[in-house]
């Protein structure tokens, strides 16, 4: 019993000073691009806000609807935009990390069933520390302008 | 007094003339155009799903092309979003003298069907193209369009097309004539393609 307890209180105490990275992590604004037809691939945007006092970094996203999830960017050499997978994404200490068309984005590939406006995605966002976060993406018709996603805060 | 000023005159120019000896290196190149040439661009036919298209066949339009293709994750749909608002952003009148080619960069996974329903999504005004990769990139070259395939393991059939994303834009007369950059604003695509409409 006193064992029990003083493990509790261990427990207890290192959740307090090893806070885990998705504790500090929130996501603003997911959405997924909805594939047009015959595309098998597409990606989800968003903007990942780190509010603890370290960086952190995202190394890993998983989704229920696609075969492959990968976390990318693309460099834009001379008008020629080519995509490449990234080991992580960072997101700095008190910062955040847009991920948005033609840059840093979760990439879904290989769709298992078409996607449907509306349809909502689960995506969980692994951390550096071995934490993670799950979040849901609405799937959005392409749209040129910001995301009208509720902005209201 | 205006002595001194002649003399200041015949100072500055002597200065002048012994620079002009000193730098004056007439083998140096013309100075570079202002603006870079365009490619030559010009006529070209290709297969949609219902037959074939020549560019030709929109003259007296104002025709945008793109090249892309449709396991593109990313960039040619934000390109096209952006530019199919653009054309919805336009008068029906305006609209009637636009046209929109969107030309495949994988003619190896794209076939005429697959691009009909990929285009449509963005714009009923957009054609989807492809034809043989020695065509494709016969064009390509002539268009100033870079395009190659990436090894992606996990990409559909193991690759990506790293691809030049500039709509360009050909002149009612079929000329090579304009750029639109990569995710240009919608307003900013209206803009453009009243500027072209408006040219005499």
């Amino acid at each position: 019993m006193k064992h029990l307890s003083l493990l509790a209180a261990g427990l207890l105490f290192s959740a307090g000073v090893l806070a885990a990275a998705a504790d500090n992590i929130s996501v603003q604004d997911p959405y997924i691009r909805l594939a047009p037809p015959n595309a098998p691939a597409t990606a989800a945007f968003m903007v990942i806000k780190n509010a603890g006092d370290k960086d952190v970094k995202v190394v890993k996203a998983d989704n229920p609807a696609t075969r492959v999830t990968e976390l990318h960017t693309h460099i834009n050499d001379g008008g020629v935009m080519k995509m490449r997978p990234v080991p992580a994404i960072e997101v700095k200490a008190k910062g955040e990390a847009v991920l948005k068309p033609g840059g840093l984005h979760v990439m879904l590939i290989d769709l298992k069933a078409p996607m449907k406006e509306g349809d909502s995605v689960p995506i969980t966002l692994t951390f550096d520390d071995g934490s993670s976060k799950q979040i849901d993406a609405k799937v959005v018709r392409p749209s040129p302008a910001p995301m009208p996603m509720d902005h209201k805060h | 007094m205006s002595e001194r000023i002649l003399m200041t005159i015949a100072g500055l120019l002597a200065a002048l003339v012994l620079g002009l000896a000193i730098f004056w290196q007439p083998e140096l190149p013309e100075r570079p155009l202002p603006k870079p040439a365009l490619p030559e661009g010009g006529d070209f036919t290709l297969q949609s799903a219902d037959g074939p298209v020549s560019l030709k066949d929109f003259r007296g339009k104002l025709v945008l092309v793109y090249f892309g293709y449709t396991y593109c994750p990313d960039i040619c749909p934000t390109s096209l979003a952006a530019t199919a608002e653009g054309l919805k952003q336009l008068t029906p009148e305006e609209l009637a003298r636009v046209a929109m080619i969107f030309v495949s960069v994988d003619p190896k996974r794209d076939t005429p069907a697959r691009l009909k329903e990929y285009v449509t999504f963005f714009h009923p005004a957009i054609v989807g193209v492809t034809g043989a990769p020695e065509e494709i990139a016969a064009i390509a070259k002539r268009y100033g369009v870079f395009y190659a395939e990436q090894k992606v393991e996990t990409a559909g059939d193991g690759y990506v097309v790293d691809h030049s994303a500039d709509t360009y834009i050909i002149s009612t007369a079929g000329q090579l004539v304009g750029k639109i950059a990569h995710a240009t604003p919608p307003e900013q695509v209206v803009e453009t393609i009243r500027k072209h409409l408006n040219q005499p």
